[in-house]
């Protein structure tokens, strides 16, 4: 088992969980570089979430460990999460709240101080376009609206490591491309940004750094530019997860 | 089509049962309860029918009958387990028509276990008539008609709590006006029973009763039969008339709430507060228990799964004064009642956050934060509302001289009850109604193990007050108020001892067992 190093922003090392018979991650290894922005990317079911869920200490792994800029998640777990903006997928957030109630109060969780928290509060509203939905409850929101809530809990705090479970689903193309200006420019400044995702367009236009991971192990990871080689990243996750069919489909489904 | 919906429904129950044992045996005392009702009623149907006349008869079928409907009408929307595994919502995807719904919900209503006793026990009511041939074949219909009126009325009762047009403002509306009338059929049922208890002649009160119920939509179809035996075949068409209707109206409304839930889209509700309006999370200082504070309190104020807990409160001094008068020792005590209740509400508090408990998770705040957060909260509402029960009962009763010995119980098992669950509520979660679900909403995976351990917590409190109640106790029984003011001094500080070090057990479990508990979150039927 490989020491953390320095320069990682998030080291994994041997993670393995296993849900009853299923394997759901079978020892992954990944080192993500400080400053990176990381897309881990794989067909539904690879690991993803329980990937980064172990990561960022939501779920106990089986085996294996995950050091958050050298602190280890799961011995010091109270350090390491005061570092990490996390965006889990799959989960409610308390959407009894206004969408202003729920961003003050994950400010408040990680104890910033009361004079930084209302500006801070504003600054997300305005970014994630949410500020004329500020008073309404979450329950009420979108699918999208509710992601751009939960990135802007992820952002509230200013944690050196982002990790985003499907930060874009839903969310419509003028905030997605408000949002990754953001993210792009607090790479720019030493911050890192973990991210999964379905779409293959996106990682490659965004990350330069990526993962391809199938049935819970990592495929191939590095950088985009040299994971993908000549081909698109489509072209090259297709080639290396298989399962392409290339049938028009079953005779019945036809329409003439 | 519908034997296709009722094995779709039989395949969900079987799959649930093998895969959680302790379901299973919570099924089977289901079944086996079932089986002693069914065995006494008919049992008792034959042993009237055998022994008794027409008039007592006529009286059984009609109070039997109507209490059946209300129990079918009610039941659902405060205890029993409603199924839903196949409803409306479900079936919406796949080509049927409305009609064809609901013969297929009909069909899943009276096979599940509830329809099937209802319907053998309505049959075995035949036996009564057996005297007189035309009455007993005259029932068959009627019966027919009553229990399907049953199905019928809960499922309309379903889809008007559920559904409402699919919209969450329209659910929680619903929802608000059960709190309200469960809050009132306390007094109301206190009130009755009074009547019943003042009326000269027993007798009498109950033929009247009867003799109102056979008109209404609840009783008609029973009385149909007993109309017949007498030979007054005029008022048995009538009644037949008024409970083919009643089924009629009740499916009509039925099909057109099934209409709004299914095809209105859900309405985003404008319920917006003004930008800047944070509540208490402008209040309250910032940091974890801070944070943790204001979200709990927020939810013991707004949440009606919280406010669901309350509800007895108000009910524990009006049910006592109804039973024992306001001079009754039971009155004065009201205040440890309410304690007992409140001591427990929290005993799996994070159970109420579902998965959003990962958000607090992935904060890392210091598990003792967390404990200290919730418990204030829950402090905030219990300890005033404990006070308030408390005085406002002996200023009515004029017994100020037992106060101090009824807030040292109180306090004591509150306070200790505050202490217990921090740690108990670090170690397990319970499957609970989702936010704006219906607080009533019976959720499936409740199992009898659950049920134990409220007596466990409920025994630590007990243990931990027991020195106050010693002294509360000995104070009333040689009269001396100094005992009682000694209790409640014992109350307070055994009660905070007793908060520290469950923040302090509670605080390092949860830390441990946090994600345990997001698992097993996760991995509740939804």
């Amino acid at each position: 088992m490989s020491e953390p190093t320095d320069s990682a922003a998030l080291q994994i090392t041997g993670l393995v969980k296993q849900f009853g018979e299923k394997i759901a991650v079978a020892g992954i290894d990944l080192a993500v570089p400080q400053g990176s922005f990381f897309g881990l990317v794989g067909p539904n079911g690879a690991g993803k979430t329980t990937t980064l869920s172990m990561a960022t200490g939501l779920l106990r792994p089986d085996a294996g460990a995950a050091w958050v800029h050298g602190v280890d998640v799961w011995q010091r777990p109270v350090e390491a999460k005061r570092i990490i903006g996390n965006l889990a997928d799959g989960v409610r957030l308390f959407d009894r709240l206004t969408g202003e109630q729920l961003i003050t109060y994950t400010a408040m969780m990680f104890g910033l101080p009361r004079p930084e928290i209302a500006p801070r509060v504003a600054d997300l509203l305005e970014l994630m376009d949410l500020r004329e939905a500020a008073g309404t409850i979450v329950a009420d929101y979108s699918a999208g609206m509710t992601k751009k809530v939960a990135l802007a809990c992820a952002l509230v705090h200013a944690p050196r490591l982002l990790v985003l479970d499907e930060p874009f689903e839903s969310v419509d193309p003028v905030s997605a491309a408000n949002i990754e200006d953001v993210l792009r420019s607090y790479t720019r400044s030493g911050g890192t940004v973990i991210v999964s995702s379905h779409s293959m367009d996106l990682v490659q236009r965004m990350c330069d750094h990526v993962a391809i991971i199938a049935a819970g192990r990592v495929l191939a990871a590095g950088s985009v530019d040299d994971v993908r080689g000549a081909q698109t990243l489509q072209d090259r996750f297709v080639e290396l997860v298989g399962g392409r069919h290339t049938s028009e489909g079953p005779q019945w489904l036809r329409q003439s | 089509m519908v034997a296709t919906v009722l094995r779709l429904r039989y395949r969900i129950l079987g799959n649930t049962l093998a895969r959680r044992p302790w379901q299973l045996v919570g099924f089977c005392f289901g079944i086996l309860w079932a089986l002693w009702v069914l065995g006494a009623a008919i049992a008792g149907l034959i042993a009237l029918s055998l022994t008794q006349g027409l008039d007592l008869a006529r009286t059984v079928a009609i109070i039997g009958g109507s209490l059946l409907l209300l129990g079918w009408v009610i039941g659902p929307l405060l205890i029993a387990g409603l199924e839903t595994t196949v409803d409306a919502g479900r079936l919406a995807p796949f080509p049927l028509s409305g009609p064809q719904v609901m013969r297929a919900l009909v069909a899943t209503g009276i096979t599940g276990i509830p329809g099937i006793v209802t319907a053998l026990v309505s049959l075995a009511t035949v036996v009564l008539w057996l005297r007189w041939p035309a009455a007993a074949v005259v029932a068959v219909p009627a019966i027919a008609i009553a229990v399907l009126t049953c199905v019928v009325a809960t499922q309309l009762m379903s889809s008007l709590a559920m559904g409402l047009g699919g919209n969450r403002r329209g659910r929680e509306v619903v929802g608000t006006v059960v709190l309200a009338l469960v809050i009132l059929a306390g007094p109301l049922l206190t009130g009755v029973f009074a009547l019943i208890d003042q009326a000269a002649d027993l007798g009498v009160r109950i033929a009247q009763v009867v003799d109102i119920l056979a008109w209404t939509p609840l009783g008609a179809p029973w009385a149909v039969p007993g109309d017949a035996a007498a030979g007054a075949w005029l008022t048995a068409l009538a009644r037949l008339a008024i409970a083919a209707a009643t089924l009629v109206v009740l499916w009509l409304l039925w099909q057109r709430s099934l209409d709004a839930s299914v095809t209105s889209p859900p309405q985003r509700a404008s319920r917006a507060v003004r930008p800047g309006a944070l509540g208490l999370f402008g209040r309250m200082p910032t940091g974890g228990v801070g944070a943790t504070w204001a979200r709990s309190l927020t939810a013991w104020l707004r949440d009606p799964r919280y406010l669901r807990q309350l509800l007895v409160i108000p009910l524990f001094p009006v049910v006592f004064a109804f039973a024992g008068g306001v001079d009754g020792w039971l009155f004065s005590a009201s205040a440890v009642m309410c304690a007992l209740v409140l001591s427990i509400a929290g005993y799996a508090d994070v159970s109420y956050d579902g998965t959003a408990f990962a958000s607090v998770l992935s904060t890392g705040i210091r598990g003792r934060d967390d404990r200290l957060g919730r418990l204030c909260a829950a402090a905030c509402i219990g300890i005033p509302l404990t006070l308030l029960v408390g005085v406002v009962t002996a200023g009515i009763a004029g017994a100020w001289g037992t106060l101090p010995a009824v807030l040292g119980v109180a306090l004591g098992l509150l306070l200790a009850g505050y202490g217990v669950t921090a740690v108990s509520s670090a170690l397990l979660v319970v499957p609970v109604a989702r936010p704006g679900d219906s607080p009533f909403k019976t959720v499936p995976g409740q199992t009898f193990l659950n049920g134990l351990v409220v007596f466990v917590v409920w025994g630590a409190c007990l243990v931990l007050a027991t020195p106050a109640i010693v002294l509360a106790v000995l104070s009333l029984v040689s009269n001396r108020e100094t005992l009682g003011w000694i209790s409640l001094l014992v109350a307070v500080v055994v009660g905070v001892g007793a908060i520290v070090a469950g923040v302090i057990v509670g605080g390092r479990t949860i830390e441990r067992t946090g994600p345990d508990l997001l698992v097993r979150i996760k991995a509740f039927p939804t």
